[in-house]
């Protein structure tokens, strides 16, 4: 990780010694997973894949990756395991905080402002890891947010993200999107539409990426509030 | 979160190409675009060479080296026809294109090529890709290269199914160039799909976003 | 939270720190509040492990969890300290097996101990969980990384809560999870697959197949793992027994079918 390679805030240039620095410690690990959502009229479905992994060996095959934070908003994480961990778990108190300060729970639009500002607030140490917020908004809609690792925010309708972000979005871009698609009625998708795509996309994404297996877990948010679901995927 | 969009020369100038088999059939498509990191310099570059009547070749990777390699091959290709006085096979192509990488194993070409063809006395389709310093694969379904490779699993892997006809094979490979090429900010500018069949050879430029 | 300067190395120190903030019982090791002394000032040199133990493995059977680890501390390829204990009962119900650095272990440990008095002191009839052990290594592990001083350690928890066994590791990272069966180190590529195929035959094992299966894992990890020992500890936890640390057990070896190196000596 060349972005920190040492804490900024222990740098003294008046004591550095002339040694070679040795540097064996990297702050950061990959630990894969992928997580895809779709929103619809009323719905959204949040879906991550079960595989925690680390280069070549596998940690555990039922990891869930998705983070209820509220009775209509779901976070999906990937990447570096230990910060998705501590990030979920600030973000489950500063929920919690809000609740008893205002006496009702924090919409979606609004954890979703607050979490682009909790990952600017560690800009110079990121939290390495690429998050997925699906919920519903004022309205009873379906709404996704996806961010970069420094806080990016951006409001969409299909999103794919981690390790076969790359691989599944031109997928959702065509599928769910109607991109570069001719003389098709470009009709909102349905729940079962997208269900079936969900799992769809994740058995494409286990045939080539070694990070991404197992199983998926998938969450169902809509106005009577969250239905899980899960789906087996190749396991080597 | 595999990063493969990382400085490399590989991904110099950008660019995308793929190849399928169908039933009696195989199509290989490219995008058009040349350009020097993110700086397009036109939108007609061609990626994809005619070698023989059933045979086509795709050179991704950087554009210097791809002209390089196509003229060595076309060399080494008249010779073995003037020789023999015969159209070479696609097997025996994509081997004399491994030999050929293989020899600058310690200083390579920066291309990934990519050959589609028709056996020429049986007429079977052949697709093949291989690294740059030519180690083959064979595979049955689809072969991808370039700078959105990713993408182009993702989309082939899903897009994909055996024993298409040449209409279907069409539209197959070209939504699949089309939309990973979208995702992949040096690749696109324009496409062109060329379908192989026995007596057929129909080529198809496709009209993308140009942005 | 202030960034320490060189003038405050001049300044005395505060008349009491380390001590809870009004109010609160917890101190995490590493963060801005305990590690308010002098060494602040000089460089804190990133770590390297120096004395070292090798794998610890741990498998969930039907009343409980069995954690194993073997005696040996090497500093480098030395095998220096042949009788080190890795395998702790934190308190009647939870074990904890430590790999990696043997200081760091040592540290921890004593850190956990205090906080078992000091949960003791407060003689609530509350005792620590496994989850909350797990929970807050995890924390420590986090902010010791996040510091650029990790502690250089593998952890596995093992433990009762509400009646069901609990078996969970933490890395130097804070990369936590938790896993019917877990091996670290060398352990993950050469006992997760033996350990994993007879959970996944016999889930239900007794404490006696258990154990045996440790044994038979351990004597794999001695042949093909070099910073290993013959002889290992057990951590046994179970509902109706409790826990109990055994050892040292020591492997049988045999290294007969070894003939390419003492044909080749001859």
């Amino acid at each position: 990780m060349a972005l920190v390679d040492r804490e900024p805030s222990r740098y003294l240039p008046d004591y550095d010694v002339q040694a070679p620095k040795q540097l064996h410690f990297s702050p950061y690990a990959d630990n894969g997973g992928s997580v895809v959502a779709i929103a619809g009229d009323d719905f959204s479905i949040i879906a991550a894949d079960t595989r925690l992994s680390a280069g070549f060996s596998i940690y555990t095959r039922k990891q869930e990756k998705l983070f209820t934070l509220s009775s209509n908003t779901v976070l999906g994480c990937s990447g570096c395991w230990c910060d998705t961990l501590t990030l979920t778990r600030v973000m489950a108190a500063r929920m919690q905080m809000y609740e008893h300060e205002h006496h009702k729970t924090m919409a979606t639009p609004a954890a979703a402002q607050m979490l682009s500002t909790m990952l600017y607030y560690k800009r110079f140490f990121p939290y390495y890891v690429s998050n997925i917020l699906a919920g519903l908004d004022s309205e009873g809609k379906g709404v996704i947010y996806r961010y970069d690792p420094v806080g990016h925010c951006e409001k969409n309708y299909y999103v794919a993200g981690g390790s076969s972000g790359a691989l599944l979005q031109p997928l959702l871009d065509n599928q769910v999107g109607y991109l570069n698609q001719e003389n098709v009625e470009k009709v909102p998708i349905t729940k079962e539409k997208a269900l079936a795509i969900i799992k769809d996309v994740f058995t494409s994404a286990a045939e080539r990426d070694i990070y991404t297996g197992d199983g998926i877990f998938i969450k169902i948010i809509t106005k009577d509030g969250i239905a899980t679901d899960f789906f087996e995927l190749r396991r080597d | 979160m595999i990063d493969t969009n990382f400085y490399s020369i590989l991904t110099y100038n950008g660019g995308a190409i793929i190849a399928m088999k169908g039933k009696n059939c195989v199509a290989i498509a490219a995008d058009r675009r040349f350009g020097i990191q993110a700086q397009t310099i036109s939108s007609n570059f061609q990626k994809i060479h005619r070698m023989g009547p059933h045979l086509y070749l795709g050179l991704p990777g950087l554009a210097t080296d791809s002209l390089t390699v196509l003229e060595r091959l076309k060399f080494r290709l008249n010779l073995y026809e003037l020789k023999e006085n015969r159209n070479m096979n696609p097997k025996t192509f994509a081997s004399m294109i491994s030999n050929l990488l293989y020899e600058k194993r310690f200083g390579p070409y920066f291309v990934e090529p990519i050959v589609a063809g028709l056996d020429p006395e049986t007429f079977e389709p052949f697709i093949c890709n291989m690294d740059l310093i030519g180690c083959l694969n064979l595979p049955n379904d689809f072969v991808v290269g370039g700078t959105c490779s990713e993408q182009l699993y993702g989309m082939c892997e899903a897009l994909f199914e055996p024993n298409l006809e040449a209409d279907d094979l069409f539209e197959t490979i070209s939504q699949a160039l089309v939309n990973a090429c979208d995702r992949d900010a040096i690749s696109g500018w324009g496409a062109i799909v060329h379908i192989i069949e026995k007596d057929n050879i129909t080529t198809r430029t496709v009209k993308t976003r140009m942005d | 939270m202030s960034m320490p300067n060189k003038a405050d190395c001049f300044s005395s120190l505060p008349f009491w720190q380390n001590g809870p903030a009004p109010g609160a019982f917890y101190n995490f090791p590493g963060t801005a509040a305990s590690s308010s002394n002098y060494n602040d000032c000089g460089i804190q040199r990133t770590q390297t492990p120096m004395v070292t133990g090798s794998s610890v493995i741990g498998i969930q059977y039907k009343d409980g969890i069995i954690i194993a680890a073997d005696v040996l501390a090497s500093y480098g390829s030395l095998a220096r300290f042949r009788n080190c204990e890795r395998v702790m009962k934190v308190n009647d119900n939870i074990i904890l097996g430590a790999g990696g650095d043997y200081a760091d272990y040592q540290y921890l440990r004593s850190l956990i101990e205090q906080k078992i008095i000091d949960e003791k002191c407060l003689d609530d009839g509350f005792t620590l969980k496994p989850k909350s052990l797990h929970c807050w290594l995890t924390r420590v592990m986090y902010n010791k990384r996040s510091n650029f001083n990790p502690l250089w350690n593998n952890f596995i928890i093992g433990g009762i809560e509400d009646g069901k066994p609990f078996l969970g590791t933490v890395d130097k990272l804070g990369t936590a999870f938790s896993d019917p069966v877990i091996a670290t180190g060398y352990g993950a590529y050469l006992a997760t697959p033996i350990l994993t195929k007879a959970y996944d035959a016999n889930s239900q094992m007794t404490e006696e197949e258990a154990t045996n299966l440790i044994y038979k894992v351990m004597q794999v990890l001695f042949y093909r793992d070099a910073r290993s020992f013959p002889k290992y500890h057990l951590g046994v936890i179970s509902k109706e027994k409790g826990v109990e640390i055994r050892g040292p057990i020591e492997i049988e070896h045999n290294w007969e079918v070894s003939t390419m190196g003492r044909n080749q000596l001859r």
